[in-house]
């Protein structure tokens, strides 16, 4: 793609004000002049199209785009901001392919950015998604996500793995879930624990929820295991665990745990929901539950160190999301389904929290309103702050690692287990220095490390 | 890029057995979509709404009907009554004449939901999805009026509503529709706060996938063939008894056209002219590549053949670009789309037309109303316009069809978008093409038989052939889907030149 644009001399009455209500209220003053309004406006661009046999270059144009109207934000350019934008907008669409995608959801996030109103639209985006969840539809997506990509289920395998290890031969079990997967990690474990041995333990599930989660969805969610449990002979409690605004807020007493079982803590893309300030608190209560192995599952991606420089925080989302449309793009196959465009969207609201709200994440103030972090680390990152609370890694027994790996040949090409901690980004000399180095397992698409997934015990 | 130049066997044109009849008729100015009544619109629509559901193949089950798409709950979307009192708060300069009719319209639309929920019981399940789809289309016809009077913050808030909850791979041909609308619009109001008014912008970054979307298009529906087929007919007609003719093309795409002419041109009693093709195109690879094509083409036909590529726009051809010469019969054909912004193709247009002074001007056009026009009637002549078209796509075609997919998105969006960008910079109305044919002084020459029987052996290929209908009527041919009338056919000719 050949993109020239002339001297950029911009209409005297474009300003990009960093308040999205000057901006309109700008527009709407200029509207009022006469219907030639519109003309002053002229400011020619033109794309010589190359209409070769598409080269990378025209492939990723999305990238390059973006990239420059970050720079442009963080420069502070108002003339390109205009002009990036504006393109972007021309180009962008969430129903083309992976560029239009990126495009246009990254757009909008930089457009918020651009005029301060990344919290307002965020608020927006949210109670819009809380009013349309229920649960059949976020069950269907759910199930064709495990169906077409091993993302989600990789964390459960390994998870559940470390845990039935760790609970071997005890009576009463208790596991306090906090997961973004809808409970569809259990019917393996309470499957597992029916045919293990002829002592089938009790199992009591406790399931952390936000308050705005939406008690309908949780309700059938628990009705549902409690039926499968049933079923598979399993003594079974459920309940569920609310109350609360922020993750941060959860105390120990919030568990009511019980003096003759044996705890086990599952978070799978918990510790990102927690807001920076409060990571080490959160993993010290935590640690107060005494639990036997607490498994810790997370997406490859660092939006915590760079949060205050834009542009790095801006990079880092963009390889992660980019990897991960192209990765749908790939599992899913079809450019048709329903179920892919939701996990796309939930991923914009995302996008938009990290890139355009305040402090660590949407959601509103202090007045009680649930906040939505969303900022993610690396494996390397949390293993440092589990170990920094008197956390141990446990490293998965070969029988789970071969267990993973079964489930990764279940999918299409592309995916694979890496153990050593060497992974892509890290450099030659590290992996053999315990101290220096990180835990636990991941799954890598492409050769790029995308989700990481360990097991802990109180050291 | 594959290239497919079917011949259509069994659409022989037709030798024209009598003289090419160019006497004027006169023209009674086409009934233009003016400010339509929106509750009429509505009811339209509703009525299409119902009648496609009840059409829908592969019998959907009752569960996955109400699991399929997002199920808001559906007391958040009944008309809110705010509509009026968010109207009667806002300045709007003289636009009462509007504001009464989305008032009325309102109320009846109020009793039109009564009628809709009160449908028999054994249609339940499609009920349901009628309601989400005449919900949606609510809204966005708020969103579209706030638009209209500049409450861009308001407009904002329905927007990211409905860009979240419709899905443009939906059963429901409405909530498509709403789907590429609602991000259509979003563009609009965020090129708006950007303060874009008229930025000269071909964003044709993607030409290739256009091209091809294009050509999915002419497979899976009648209307290229038409446009095709009756056009070529009438210049068949022109060029009776002409020896050196000149054929412009004012977007030529593929040239999927031509093929067909030069084959009945090559086999004329009186044998080949000699065909000279000036062809518009805003890819000059593309133009090259056709340009290779049509010339292989008319060389294994034994016709001698002139290929001239213009890559420009026709809004941007000068006329000096255009070679005419002493002798030549010439025909200007002009399928009009929105696939590029809509910004000054008309005048330019027009002023070629006048300095070429073809012997026929073959013009297929678009049943909408013209770019220059108010913002709300574009609106509304677009959403009646390309609701048709995607019911008449959803007739035969899964929602999980990739090929509907590819045309919805790439050539229906894209033109939804252009339609619905901020203004034209048209500085008079432009009344639609026919009424500035008039204007300028050509001449209609009415449609003849053969056009018509044409257009029916097109329709005959086609599944459902039920749902497209023919209009004949003021000397134009019309397509369309049902009621409505999509694509219209005229032919013209130059007053100067009666020979």
């Amino acid at each position: 793609m050949d993109i020239s644009l002339p001297s950029p001399k911009p209409p005297p009455h474009l300003i990009l004000i960093h308040s999205h209500k000057h901006l309109l209220h700008h527009h709407h003053q200029a509207s009022m002049q006469n219907s030639s309004y519109h003309h002053h406006a002229t400011t020619t661009m033109s794309i010589t199209t190359s209409t070769s046999s598409s080269t990378n270059d025209e492939k990723k144009w999305a990238e390059k785009l973006l990239r420059e109207c970050a720079k442009a934000i963080s420069d502070k350019d108002s003339t390109k901001i205009h002009h990036f934008l504006w393109m972007l907008n021309e180009l962008s669409s969430p129903y083309g392919d992976t560029d239009q995608k990126l495009a246009s959801y990254f757009l909008q996030a930089l457009f918020c950015k651009a005029t301060d109103s990344g919290d307002r639209s965020f608020n927006t985006l949210i109670s819009i998604a809380e009013k349309n969840h229920c649960f059949e539809t976020a069950r269907k997506v759910i199930l064709k996500f495990q169906e077409v990509s091993p993302w989600t289920t990789f964390g459960h395998v390994a998870s559940n793995c470390a845990i039935l290890e760790a609970l071997e031969g005890e009576a009463k079990l208790h596991i306090i879930d906090m997961s973004n997967t809808y409970c569809t990690q259990w019917p393996t474990l309470l499957e597992a624990l029916a045919t293990r041995n002829d002592d089938t333990p009790h199992l009591r599930l406790s399931v952390v929820v936000s308050a705005r989660a939406g008690g309908a969805v949780i309700k059938e969610i628990g009705q549902r295991m409690e039926k499968f449990a049933r079923l598979m002979g399993v003594p079974f409690e459920f309940q569920v665990v609310s109350g609360f605004t922020r993750l941060g807020e959860l105390k120990k007493e919030d568990f009511s745990l019980r003096e003759d079982e044996v705890v086990a803590i599952n978070l799978i893309g918990a510790l990102r929901r927690v807001n920076i300030d409060e990571r080490s608190d959160f993993l010290r209560m935590i640690h107060q539950l005494k639990p036997k192995v607490v498994t810790v599952v997370e997406e490859e991606a660092d939006f915590t160190s760079n949060k205050d420089v834009f542009v790095m925080c801006f990079e880092e989302c963009l390889r992660f999301y980019g990897v991960f449309f192209e990765m749908l793009q790939e599992s899913f196959g079809v450019s048709t389904s329903n179920e892919r465009l939701m996990l796309e969207r939930e991923c914009s609201r995302s996008i938009l929290s990290v890139l355009a709200c305040e402090g660590d994440g949407g959601g509103g103030g202090g007045n009680g309103e649930y906040y939505y972090c969303e900022r993610r680390e690396k494996g390397r990152q949390w293993s440092e702050r589990l170990r920094g609370v008197e956390f141990m890694p446990v490293n998965l027994s070969d029988d789970a690692l071969d267990d993973v790996r079964a489930l990764l040949k279940r999918y299409q090409g592309g995916w694979s287990l890496v153990t050593s901690t060497r992974n892509s980004t890290s450099s030659q000399g590290e992996d053999d220095d315990d101290d220096h180095g990180c835990f636990g397992v991941y799954l890598a698409w492409k050769d790029e490390a995308v989700v990481w997934a360990s097991a802990w015990k109180p050291s | 890029m594959k290239r497919s130049f079917e011949m259509h066997g069994t659409l022989e044109l037709i030798h024209p057995s009598e003289q090419w009849d160019c006497a004027p008729m006169s023209f009674k100015a086409a009934r233009q979509y003016t400010g339509v009544d929106i509750s009429d619109f509505m009811e339209h629509v509703a009525r299409q709404l119902s009648e496609n559901s009840e059409n829908t193949a592969d019998g959907f089950s009752m569960e996955s009907l109400s699991n399929e798409t997002f199920t808001p709950s559906n007391r958040e979307y009944h008309p809110r009554k705010q509509a009026r009192t968010y109207y009667n708060n806002s300045d709007i300069d003289g636009g009462n004449a509007e504001e009464l009719q989305w008032i009325n319209g309102t109320q009846s639309y109020d009793n039109m939901i009564n009628m809709t929920k009160n449908k028999s019981g054994d249609h339940h399940h499609h009920h349901q999805n009628d309601q989400q789809g005449l919900s949606l289309i609510t809204l966005l016809m708020e969103c579209a009026v706030a638009i209209s009077v500049d409450n861009l913050e308001e407009a904002n808030k329905m927007l990211l509503e409905l860009t979240q909850i419709a899905s443009p791979y939906s059963a429901s041909c409405a909530e498509r529709v709403v789907a590429y609308f609602a991000k259509a619009m979003a563009r609009r109001v965020m090129s708006s706060c950007l303060g874009g008014g008229t930025i000269m912008y071909s964003p044709l970054l993607q030409t290739k996938a256009i091209l091809s979307a294009f050509q999915t298009f002419n497979t899976i529906s009648p209307f290229i063939k038409f446009a095709h087929f009756t056009a070529n007919q009438a210049i068949l007609e022109a060029f009776h008894q002409r020896d050196r003719v000149h054929i412009i093309d004012l977007d030529i795409m593929q040239g999927l056209q031509w093929p067909a002419l030069f084959h009945i041109l090559a086999t004329r009693p009186e044998g080949p002219p000699h065909v000279r093709m000036t062809a518009m195109g805003t890819s000059y690879e593309a133009l090259e590549e056709t340009g290779r094509q049509l010339s292989g083409f008319a060389r294994r036909l034994g016709i001698s053949f002139e290929f001239h590529p213009v890559g420009r726009k026709p809004g941007e051809v000068d006329p000096a670009m255009v070679q005419t010469r002493r002798g030549e019969t010439i025909a200007v054909h002009w399928l009009q789309h929105s696939l590029y912004d809509a910004i000054g193709v008309n005048w330019k247009t027009m002023r070629l037309l006048e300095m070429i002074a073809p012997r026929v001007i073959t013009l297929v056009e678009q049943e909408m109303p013209p770019h220059s026009g108010q913002f709300l009637e574009r609106f509304v002549g677009a959403l009646h316009y390309y609701s048709t078209i995607f019911d008449s796509l959803g007739a035969t075609l899964g929602c999980e069809d990739v090929n509907r997919h590819k045309v919805e998105h790439w050539m229906l969006e894209r033109e939804i978008n252009n339609v619905l960008a901020v203004g034209g910079g048209e500085e008079e109305m432009f009344g639609g093409w026919r009424t500035e044919l008039v204007r300028r002084g050509f001449a209609q020459v009415p449609m003849s038989g053969n056009s018509m029987t044409q257009a029916q052996l097109i329709l005959n290929m086609f599944p459902a052939m039920h749902g497209y209908t023919i209009q004949q009527g003021d000397g134009t041919l019309r397509l369309g889907w049902k009621e409505t009338g999509l694509y219209t056919a005229s032919v013209w000719t130059s007053p100067r030149l009666m020979r």
